[in-house]
């Protein structure tokens, strides 16, 4: 059997809300983003798939296990949560060592394997600073340590980027891709460019419904041919701005130069360009049905 | 896994400000009430005393004598002590309420009600109350002569006429008369309760009993505090997500986290009864008795760590399900009551958390009794057992569906 | 004045409200547990002591509970309003409270044809429940941990009940052996509490 997540129909309901509404998704080996504006139902998703939440309806299994069976899943899965924070009074090697005990992890293995995650994630110098004395960046690499010292198939991490500096935020992405090799790493981002810069395969959740699942160059080629950008006073602005879906605008002086999409050219100075994610994504978000890119 | 996760908890509650205030208000409280001296009690009685304490009776003239006596004491403060619902409360009577007692008190007498006064304040004017010993012997000594002709079942149908005036839970209700009246001892008894002391008790067991009659009383309060911090510390340190996401079982956790809250909290107790032993041990030595050196251990695991279970489970149930501290209030309420609810300070253990024995020996009457503080003991065991269960699975609930009931409840409202 | 009433309301509805709740039910259940008819001045202030005492600690150590959110202390620090104005809002409306509370119990038990100077039993009962209130409230300003500060009041209150002769002129249960003596010194005594509590705790935190 290979590392795969399978999901047919899935609903979560918290009381009359639907947070998700009959999901289905396949995913297999290498990172798997899934992307959403906040309150998407990414979160709930992620809670399904690390046991914390009980679906309304469905059927998830994660290599071939139904996630129903909490032991068995909670061995094979790895969560790094939103805001992951851990005793204030222990230091990390204490923290990391706690966690792998309670991962079921025994004396000899966790020996050998707390310094190495320590090392890998960059705190073996740090092993004694306390929780509470750490930044969010450094509370983050001892997030994900904790989430793979038990070797998981599957690692779930939810916003991990948000809050991080622009340094930090690469190497915790590169830190993810390389993890990624042998196992399935789920990123779940509001952030579009932490998806762009790892990810090949995507899902895009919205009010609890998947709006797109495929490739990244599956959702850049529906938007290809309708992007453009148009030089415009700084008057004409907010006629624009009514008028189109704009993605971005630099003003220089007087002038600005604003990115909008659009399905035909709407202006003959108007010309068309290449495409990022963001757009695809805005895009998504505001103009199209579900669509299924495959 | 258990194991590991046991003394992890240990560490971490040896880290806590909390265990500290624990364990100092635990030995200042305890060596506030063993103060040296209390040896003297220890000795064998000489014949001619005048006083050597007392002892329970439950001879029908006794019951008669003793009953009214209290109730004379009562009703000339009219100020009687209920236990309508197991706890505490104070009644005082209107006039004509107060006429009808002293009525009543005169029908058994036989004396008018002033005449019974004038001789009770003539018999308490007799004693130096001004030290506890006094008070205590002026108390014991105390009783009031009914009329001749009064038989017992007479003196049952006035008792039922008070209790219908002071209400439920007085000390003139069936139960009460039939639970025997303290009547001063003599030199023989004395002396065979001296005997009993050192055949049964070896001494130790007797110190051994006061110290766990003290340590009772503070055991029902301190290790809800200790129970409260653990539970809320996930929270507070955000961590319940983490862990939840973790292969480790709600018995695991819960149960790891429990029994080392046990443990440290039953640590120091044994440590200071102990070390609290150790002259009784010497004095027991000195008179040729052979003492029993595993008393403290012996009488703290039966009457003290079934409390510390089970006020530690109850403290772990409530804030797990609730996750604040309500239940610092719902259990200094109940320990409290406990302790005001008892009638007598021996026996009478029934299931009353804090279980009283606050006496000097009283070997043979302890030996009667003893099954009774079995059952109440067994009964807490049972009770921390269940709760700690309960707890596993509310927290396993928890764990399933992200919130506790009381939590969608509460979150709603924010 | 409008701002204050203001954060005052929100406390009261937001945060307050649950212990608010408490208090009341502890009070609705006091007839269960203690008389309020013909009682002389001793028997009244133990109602008050033993009893009564207790909305003390309810009322006093909750208030910096909100606070005990790093994340909303640096939030509130950060306003224009300093924090010691916000708790010294929450102070006093707890006094309200109690001082309502108080009045009640004097009410009650005047109307169960008790006898007892009024006044004086009022002040003393007021005295009294705030200062063990405010340790509650002290220590939980100073360790962050409202916990604590049940434990520290409640453990006063139990110690009392076997060590008074100790504690000079604060050790509680005074009252009952007809003692009004107390009432300036615990008085002082809570108010250096409540105000150390505020200054040491923002002093410490920062």
């Amino acid at each position: 059997m290979g590392i795969t997540i399978e999901i047919n129909d899935l609903s979560k309901n918290f009381g009359k809300k639907q947070a998700l509404k009959h999901v289905d998704l396949k995913i297999s080996q290498g990172m798997f983003g899934l992307l959403g504006p906040n309150g998407a139902g990414k979160t709930t998703l992620m809670k399904v798939l690390t046991t914390l939440t009980k679906k309304s309806g469905g059927e998830v299994k994660i290599c071939g296990i139904l996630v129903e069976q909490c032991n068995k899943i909670r061995q094979m899965v790895g969560y790094l949560p939103q805001d992951f924070s851990m005793y204030g009074n222990m230091g990390a090697y204490e923290a990391l060592d706690y966690l792998a005990v309670l991962s079921g992890m025994k004396k000899k293995e966790r020996r050998e394997r707390v310094p190495k995650m320590l090392e890998k994630v960059n705190l073996e110098d740090q092993h004694r600073t306390k929780v509470k004395a750490m930044s969010g960046g450094m509370r983050r690499r001892l997030g994900i340590a904790q989430a793979i010292i038990h070797d998981p198939r599957i690692l779930v991490v939810d916003e991990p980027t948000a809050g991080l500096d622009p340094e930090e935020r690469v190497r915790f992405r590169n830190l993810l891709c390389e993890i990624a090799k042998d196992r399935i790493v789920i990123l779940s981002t509001h952030i579009v460019g932490d998806i762009e810069a790892t990810c090949e395969n995507i899902a895009v959740l919205n009010q609890g419904e998947i709006m797109f699942r495929g490739t990244v160059s599956n959702l850049l080629e529906a938007v290809r041919g309708k992007v453009f950008t148009l030089e415009v006073s700084a008057m004409e602005l907010p006629m624009i701005r009514d008028q189109f879906l704009v993605t971005g605008i630099l003003t220089n002086g007087s002038m600005a130069n604003v990115k909008i999409i659009a399905e035909h050219s709407p202006l003959k100075e108007a010309k068309p360009c290449s495409p990022d994610v963001e757009d695809a994504y805005m895009y998504l978000m505001h103009h199209a049905p579900v669509w299924n890119g495959n | 896994m258990f194991g590991t996760l046991f003394l992890k908890e240990c560490k971490q509650i040896a880290k806590s400000m909390v265990y500290y205030i624990y364990v100092v208000v635990f030995v200042l409280f305890l060596t506030s009430q063993f103060s040296s001296g209390l040896t003297d009690y220890m000795q064998e009685p000489k014949p001619g005393k005048e006083h050597y304490g007392s002892v329970t009776s439950h001879e029908p003239s006794a019951v008669i004598e003793k009953t009214l006596a209290e109730l004379v004491l009562e009703a000339s403060d009219n100020s009687f002590s209920t236990y309508p619902l197991g706890f505490y409360k104070g009644v005082t009577l209107n006039e004509q309420e107060e006429q009808q007692v002293k009525f009543i008190v005169e029908q058994c007498t036989g004396k008018s009600w002033d005449q019974t006064v004038q001789e009770m304040e003539r018999h308490f004017s007799s004693y130096e109350r001004d030290t506890m010993q006094g008070a205590l012997q002026a108390q014991t000594s105390y009783s009031v002569v009914p009329k001749e002709d009064l038989s017992y079942e007479e003196f049952c149908g006035f008792m039922e006429k008070v209790c219908a005036i002071v209400g439920p839970g007085s000390s003139y209700r069936k139960e009460s008369l039939e639970a025997g009246v303290s009547v001063p001892m003599t030199y023989e008894q004395a002396k065979e309760e001296f005997e009993d002391l050192c055949s049964k008790d070896q001494i130790t067991g007797a110190a051994a009993r006061l110290f766990c009659d003290y340590a009772g009383i503070i055991l029902a309060v301190l290790p809800i505090f200790l129970g409260v911090t653990r539970c809320l510390r996930d929270k507070r340190a955000q961590v319940s997500q983490v862990v939840y996401a973790h292969k480790a079982s709600a018995l695991h956790l819960i149960g790891s986290r429990y029994f080392a809250n046990v443990f440290m909290a039953f640590f120091p107790v044994t440590l200071t009864a102990f070390v609290i032993q150790m002259p009784y041990q010497y004095h027991a030595k000195t008179i040729g008795v052979a003492p029993d050196i595993l008393a403290f251990l012996k009488y703290s695991l039966v009457w003290l760590l079934p409390e510390i279970m089970a006020v530690l489970a109850v403290s772990f149930l409530i804030t797990e399900f609730t996750e604040n501290v309500i239940s610092i209030f719902i259990q200094v309420f109940w320990a409290l009551g406990s302790l005001f609810s008892t009638v007598t300070l021996r026996g009478d253990f029934g299931l009353k958390l804090t279980a009283r024995w606050n006496l000097w020996g009283g070997a043979n009457e302890f030996w009667l009794q003893r099954k009774e503080l079995f059952l109440n003991r067994g009964f807490y065991f049972g009770l921390a057992l269940t709760a700690l269960a309960m707890t596993v699975v509310i927290y396993e609930k928890k764990r399933r569906e992200g919130e506790t009931l009381y939590g969608k409840v509460f979150k709603r409202r924010r | 004045m409008e701002k204050y009433l203001s954060v005052g309301g929100r406390f009261l509805c937001r945060q307050y409200a649950p212990h608010l709740l408490l208090v009341l039910l502890f009070c609705l259940m006091s007839g269960f547990f203690v008389s309020f008819r013909n009682l002389n001045a001793s028997q009244a202030a133990k109602v008050m002591e033993m009893y009564l005492a207790f909305t003390g600690i309810l009322l006093m150590t909750p208030l910096f509970m909100p606070e005990q959110d790093r994340e909303i202390w640096l939030l509130e620090r950060s306003k224009a309003m300093p924090l010691w104005q916000l708790y010294l809002v929450r102070v006093l409306e707890a006094l309200v409270f109690l001082a309502v509370v108080v009045a009640i119990f004097v009410f009650l038990m005047k109307k169960g044809g008790s006898v007892f100077p009024v006044g004086k039993l009022w002040l003393g009962a007021f005295a009294e429940i705030l200062f063990l209130g405010s340790i509650g409230f002290f220590v939980s300003g100073i360790t962050n941990q409202a916990v604590l500060g049940y434990m520290v009041s409640v453990l006063y209150f139990v110690a009392n009940i076997g060590a008074s002769k100790y504690l000079g002129k604060f050790a509680l249960f005074q009252m009952m052996k007809g003692d009004y003596g107390f009432a300036p010194a615990m008085s002082a005594a809570a108010l250096a509490f409540l105000g150390g509590g505020i200054l040491i705790r923002e002093r410490r935190q920062a």
